[in-house]
């Protein structure tokens, strides 16, 4: 049901083009990486997120409380509002915590001459886990010392996935895409309620995944294929061996992402 | 940047250990590798389950909420029907006997030698009195009747709602505690054998991966690393099947309590609801009928008594009998419709009630179902990745590479493990 989804493309859709030939592959001994659910469980994380968690509950409490009567406009106003409140209020709560931690995380990265620091989740086997001397700096007493140099230049580059969402061309085939499946969901329901059997039931199925494949190749496969070819294209140039989703990058890095945001526009 | 994410919980695995201090950077596809994996066909058919339950295909026969809400109005509809049936009939038999008791006492009248208008004065009398306090009184019954069922209607329905959470999340909790307990066991079968095994493994694969190796002893690597595969797998899914047979009795047995609880407690509630609605209408009933009757009683010697008075007392008995005669058949005939309406009224309200405890049962099905579908479809994918990872580590330990990552956005010159990997996937336990 999710697929074509535009922001699970990030992870997933976007890997599965540009198999490029793997030759001349580099010697790396430069990329470290960091389990993020390890460091989340630390005391000082783990009272930010109760922090925040009881935070949340009074402005639902009050969401609650205001919203009503009020009419739908002034709700989604009043929704908006507590939003940014909230965001405001991680950011307080977390934004400290947080730059420590990228301190910590870039002077490990540093001690060991790593030029890029990701996620532990898309490490299937090797590089340096840096983990427990990013938490043994978290919880001492002092501060970290930010790192003198900068980071080495990495191989590995990174691409922001929101923002190549918000491109108009991919944007507009993302809600085009969006409501078909809105529409083939309503009308495979619709079908899956008065079908009588279970041979009738996998027909449907296999028709509403069909028409979905089907719609998914001609509407955003396209625009896939482009933002695919400009990244392979800027990667290239720039000298990086693989390119991976901001998400995943946790320090270092080349940031391609404007570069290719300009290039399919 | 991305730890930004640290204050969600995220779900990892953890990577192999690192194959080559230096060396050159590799990845896969995993989205591709999973398609390859022998246990991907049961991923796909939990996702194909999951689309059906979601699509409103849910269980067979069994009504979806809008359905039942549908079929409510529907019911209730026909109620209102039924009644306006009994009314307009009720009315219509009202002025039939009204009619026949007017004929009837000028009949009396002409006989006894009293003028004709005199005699029609008092029966309409009797008669418009009787009909304009009835209607007053009927449409007010009515009116308060329909407000309150629609406020038990609400609240019956908030009391269903909170029911149907309750016994859900009971059930929930006793299924999601005992899957825990029975996963932990598992994973601690896994890691322990894994463990176990671990240096042989390794030992036999790095033997294998010897281009010096002679076909026997090549035979004989593979044979006892197969051998290690099977028991493992043997082990572990000895226990899986063990596990998934508790977890299915006791969901059978959640299930047939589930719905056992809820048409106990819906039946409950609706049989409080439908009590209080009789209660309601019967009160109402009361009130409603006793004016009326009275009204009609004493209509010959009450509204109609400066006429009556009139009359020697001979007649003025003789249309007292006519009136009591009139009004004794009348009603007996509308009691006969009245008893056929609450015949009506008592199958349509089973009816309803029927499909409240369904509309709480089906639903709640449906939704945990959902839910333990997309539980079980996780713990397999992670199980699977976990073993593609394990697959994945040693094909870079043979290669020398020193890191290997999962669907980058783009490769361009890594080493790309996809193929060999979903190869190594593809041949396990066979």
């Amino acid at each position: 049901m999710n697929k074509y989804r535009f922001p699970i493309i990030a992870a997933g859709a976007l890997a599965v083009l540009i198999s490029a030939p793997a030759a001349l592959a580099a010697d790396v001994t430069d990329i470290g990486y960091v389990d993020q659910e390890a460091l989340s469980s630390l005391p000082s994380f783990a009272s930010a997120n109760r922090q925040l968690s009881d935070f949340g509950q009074g402005l639902q409490r009050q969401f609650t409380a205001r919203a009503k009567g009020a009419s739908q406009d002034q709700q989604q106003k009043l929704q908006q509002q507590f939003q940014s409140e909230m965001q405001q209020k991680q950011q307080q709560i977390f934004g400290p915590l947080f730059a420590k931690a990228q301190v910590a995380i870039a002077s490990v990265a540093s001690s060991k001459n790593l030029s890029v620091v990701i996620d532990k989740r898309i490490v299937v086997a090797g590089g340096v886990d840096i983990t427990s001397n990013v938490r043994d700096l978290l919880t001492s007493p002092s501060d970290p010392v930010p790192p003198v140099a900068t980071p080495p230049p990495s191989t590995v580059g990174y691409v922001d996935q929101g923002a190549i969402d918000n491109v108009p061309k991919i944007k507009a085939a993302e809600q085009e895409f969006a409501t078909f499946r809105n529409n083939e969901d309503k009308t495979a329901s619709d079908k899956m309620k008065s079908a009588k059997t279970e041979s009738d039931r996998d027909a449907i199925l296999k028709d509403y995944r069909k028409t979905l494949d089907d719609e998914g190749t001609k509407v955003v496969k396209p625009v896939l294929d482009q933002t695919r070819g400009a990244i392979a294209d800027i990667a290239k140039k720039k000298g990086l061996s693989l390119v991976l989703d901001r998400s995943m990058i946790i320090f270092g890095g080349v940031d391609i992402t404007s570069d290719v945001t300009g290039s399919i526009k | 940047m991305a730890l930004w994410a640290l204050a969600a919980c995220a779900k990892t695995v953890a990577p192999g250990t690192a194959p080559s201090a230096a060396g050159p950077i590799g990845y896969l596809r995993m989205d591709d590798v999973i398609k390859h994996h022998p246990l991907y066909p049961q991923l796909a058919q939990y996702d194909q389950n999951i689309d059906a339950l979601t699509l409103g295909g849910t269980v067979p026969h069994a009504l979806a909420g809008a359905d039942v809400k549908k079929q409510q109005a529907l019911i209730a509809k026909e109620l209102q029907d039924a009644a306006n049936r009994t009314k307009a009939l009720l009315d219509q038999k009202q002025k039939q006997y009204q009619d026949r008791e007017a004929q009837a006492i000028q009949q009396a009248l002409k006989a006894s030698g009293v003028s004709a208008p005199g005699a029609g004065t008092v029966a309409s009398q009797v008669t418009q009195t009787a009909g304009v306090q009835s209607a007053d009184a009927s449409r007010a019954a009515q009116r308060d009747f329909a407000a309150y069922q629609h406020s038990l209607a609400a609240q019956n329905e908030n009391e269903l709602n909170a029911m149907q959470r309750t016994i859900a999340d009971k059930a929930n909790r006793t299924y999601r505690a005992k899957q825990d307990e029975l996963q932990a066991k598992e994973a601690a079968l896994t890691l322990d054998l894994a463990n176990k095994d671990a240096a042989e493994r390794l030992a036999l694969k790095t033997k294998l991966s010897s281009l010096a190796l002679d076909d026997a002893a090549r035979q004989d690597a593979r044979t006892r690393l197969d051998a290690l595969d099977r028991s493992e797998a043997d082990q572990v899914g000895a226990m899986k099947n063990r596990d998934s047979q508790t977890l299915a009795t006791l969901q059978t047995k959640l299930r047939a309590q589930v719905q056992a609880d809820m048409k106990a407690q819906a039946a409950a509630i609706n049989a409080r609801a439908l009590a209080k609605l009789q209660s309601r209408e019967s009160d109402l009933r009361r009130e409603f009928a006793a004016p009326a009757m009275s009204s009609a009683s004493t209509g010959g010697g009450g509204a109609a008594s400066a006429g009556v008075q009139n009359l020697p007392p001979a007649l003025r008995d003789r249309i007292a009998h006519l009136h009591a005669d009139y009004q004794k058949q009348f009603t007996a005939d509308a009691q006969a419709t009245i008893d056929d309406f609450q015949k009506t009224r008592l199958d349509l309200s089973r009816r309803y009630a029927a499909l409240g405890g369904a509309d709480a049962a089906a639903g709640s099905d449906a939704h945990d179902q959902i839910a333990n579908l997309q539980h079980k479809r996780d713990e397999l994918y992670d199980q699977m990745v976990e073993q593609i990872k394990r697959e994945a580590t040693t094909l870079a330990h043979q290669r020398g590479l020193a890191v290997v990552v999962s669907n980058p956005v783009a490769e361009i010159r890594g080493v790309d493990l996809t193929a060999d990997v979903a190869k190594d996937v593809e041949t396990l336990h066979e």
